[in-house]
């Protein structure tokens, strides 16, 4: 039966089931580094990413310092569904889908706020901050003998917080976020256990791209080597001080279950890096949070970039936006990339600096942030030209005709990255950053989700094996399905 | 805070500051950078705050606390001179720009010298072969400092009416 005919007696065919031959070929070529094009703008897998993944992901919402009293609340999305972050007036931290049990209508209407209620502007349904529905207008005539403990704000089905990054799943088959997470919060544990005190400046900033989301997932997941060109302006101009060869030695990692990070790391161990944050900061840090490994790893770290699959990212690096007068100053940026289309993304941005540091060091992270990675800059700038562009390629038509497939083969075997054998911690791991599993991993995620109506079991770090390639081409292939 | 053109500022002033900020626009919109940042002052503060929904009595919704941008000289000089690179692919193609400059009123400033400019803008912007475009609506509240037609801009504040910035970046000035 051909995929695509149309069984012609009313059988209902699974979603996705025209895709059948294109998953199961994506799931091939992924193996030896092949993205097909068309994954970067189709509207019907677009269809299944909406039903499909981000209803099952795991989703950042917010981080926690953004609603730091009782009432607060903030507007979010997790795909395209609205959702209210509120904190109770017991402190606790809420997922709320921003729908009227009535009538469905959006209570909130705003962005940002503080209430202790909310209430519907149509019949005027009102809910507690903790989305708890305690009463209407005319209650007697309206409402007599409804059970209003069954009619709350319908919650997030799972929230976690993790380091105060509020994550929320819309699954109930999804497992918990620290398996989730997995191996990748070793990783992530040597920003966040050290930098114990940061809260969100601001509120986050958002512009919008004709990209798809990935492209910026799979960038932030540890594309180091489009810095020599792309941003070659940023070396030239002083915005950035690492050598870019030497900015190239570090380390690209891949835990498992989607999720990859790139690490620059110093060369002599004795430069104390820490991502660039000065005595003022790293004088506070308690190094025995961390195994020995991971404070090593974390003294000689000057750039961390790692994408939480699906779209959250985080990046770490000492950059200036005025070499002039500031030098380059540490930052921490969390990167959100809403899906808006099938080549539609809003980008959504915050600067996390630490609570205890000084305010002038405040100030300067926060300039160092939005003069470098912020709707104007210096490096996201540069980024949005290719990215809309690959969307163009991806929804073409002579692409989808001939199967068009992108080369993401970096490190298996070509180029001179190496798995390295004796790491002491988990995950894959390769030495130095030209190598392209940390953007593989995110797509064949994605195929995973998109591809089963199943709960997409987790993954443990991916392999390398021979590849038998009778056509030349890489001399490695990747399985990424390694059972947890 | 409606704002008409002061009795206490001369016709000669408010010329100067209405050609002023039309020579402004003119540098940007035919891409002459150099002579734009010649006409920032050394103490330039130039910023865009975000700005979110708010209720309406809690006001506008600008941010007192993030911006889209917030420069000083050296930063501006830093991003015209990564467009002289050859890699500034963002402006390379350069943008076509446009920038009316409308609802001009003048007020004497606060320091010597000094002239409050507020004003309205409406930027568009278009690209490569796309009959697509973006547009720019904001009100900018200006100071002018200096004095004989030698004006510099010493502050500038735009404030967006937009809260998601319907562009896919803010490579340009407003």
């Amino acid at each position: 039966m051909t995929p695509n005919a149309d069984s012609g007696n009313g059988h209902h065919r699974p979603p996705g089931s025209e895709f059948a031959r294109f998953f199961e070929d994506m799931e091939r070529s992924m193996r030896e580094g092949l993205v097909p094009a068309q994954a970067l703008h189709d509207p019907d897998l677009y269809k299944l990413e909406r039903e499909r993944l981000f209803t099952r992901a795991w989703n950042f919402v917010g981080h926690a310092s953004e609603i730091p009293s009782p009432g607060d609340y903030a507007m979010r999305y997790i795909g395209e569904d609205p959702f209210i972050f509120s904190r109770d007036e017991h402190g606790e931290i809420h997922v709320l889908f921003n729908a009227c049990r009535h009538r469905g209508t959006q209570i909130c209407r705003v962005e940002k706020g503080n209430t202790s209620h909310f209430r519907c502007p149509y019949h005027g349904w009102t809910y507690k901050n903790s989305g708890e529905l305690v009463g209407m207008p005319a209650l007697k005539d309206a409402g007599s003998n409804l059970d209003k403990s069954r009619w709350n704000l319908i919650e997030a089905p799972k929230v976690a917080v993790y380091h105060g990054l509020v994550f929320a799943c819309l699954d109930v088959e999804a497992p918990p976020f620290d398996e989730y997470l997995g191996d990748m919060k070793y990783y992530l544990d040597m920003l966040f256990l050290l930098n114990d005190d940061l809260e969100v400046m601001g509120e986050p900033s958002r512009w919008t791209q004709e990209a798809n989301w990935k492209s910026g997932a799979e960038n932030f997941a540890g594309d180091d080597y489009h810095l020599v060109y792309l941003h070659r302006s940023m070396f030239e101009v002083d915005v950035i001080q690492i050598p870019y060869a030497a900015n190239m030695l570090g380390h690209h990692v891949l835990p498992g279950n989607g999720h990859a990070l790139a690490i620059s790391v110093a060369e002599d161990p004795e430069a104390l890096a820490y991502w660039g944050y000065p005595e003022e900061v790293t004088s506070k840090y308690d190094l025995s949070r961390l195994a020995p490994t991971q404070q090593d790893l974390a003294k000689r770290s000057r750039v961390l970039v790692a994408t939480v699959f699906p779209n959250l990212s985080v990046l770490a690096i000492p950059l200036t936006g005025n070499p002039h007068k500031d030098p380059p100053t540490a930052f921490i940026v969390l990167r959100l990339w809403q899906p808006k289309g099938p080549a539609a993304m809003e980008l959504w941005n915050w600067v996390l600096v630490p609570k205890g540091a000084s305010e002038e060091f405040r100030q300067a992270s926060y300039r160092a942030a939005m003069g470098t990675f912020a709707s104007s800059g210096l490096f996201d700038q540069d980024d949005s030209e290719p990215w809309q562009s690959i969307a163009r390629t991806g929804g073409s038509p002579f692409a989808r005709k001939i199967d068009l497939k992108l080369n993401y083969q970096m490190g298996l075997g070509i180029g001179s990255a190496r798995q390295i054998e004796d790491w002491p911690g988990p995950g894959l791991v390769f030495d130095h950053r030209y190598e392209e599993a940390n953007q593989r991993v995110i797509f064949e995620r994605w195929l995973q989700y998109v591809s089963s109506e199943a709960y997409p079991p987790l993954t443990g770090a991916p392999t390398l094996s021979e590849a038998a390639n009778p056509n030349g081409g890489p001399s490695l292939r990747m399985d990424y399905r390694t059972p947890v | 805070m409606p704002q008409t053109t002061s009795p206490n500022v001369s016709d000669a002033l408010y010329r100067a500051a209405y050609e002023f900020l039309f020579t402004e626009a003119e540098y940007l919109d035919d891409n002459e950078m150099e002579s734009w940042l010649g006409l920032m002052h050394e103490d330039i503060e130039y910023e865009v705050p975000v700005r979110i929904t708010r209720e309406r009595a809690a006001g506008p919704g600008f941010s007192d606390s993030s911006w889209h941008m917030q420069e000083t000289w050296g930063s501006l000089e830093t991003r015209v001179a990564r467009l002289k690179t050859d890699y500034a692919w963002a402006e390379d193609p350069p943008s076509r720009m446009r920038r009316c400059v409308t609802n001009i009123r003048v007020s004497p400033g606060d320091a010597e010298d000094t002239l409050n400019v507020k004003s309205n803008l409406l930027l568009f912007r278009s690209r490569f072969d796309q009959t697509s475009y973006q547009l720019f609506f904001a009100e900018r509240r200006d100071v002018l400092q200096g004095a004989d037609e030698d004006w510099k801009l010493r502050k500038r504040v735009i404030l967006l009416d937009h809260t998601t910035l319907g562009t896919h970046n803010l490579g340009i000035f407003l």
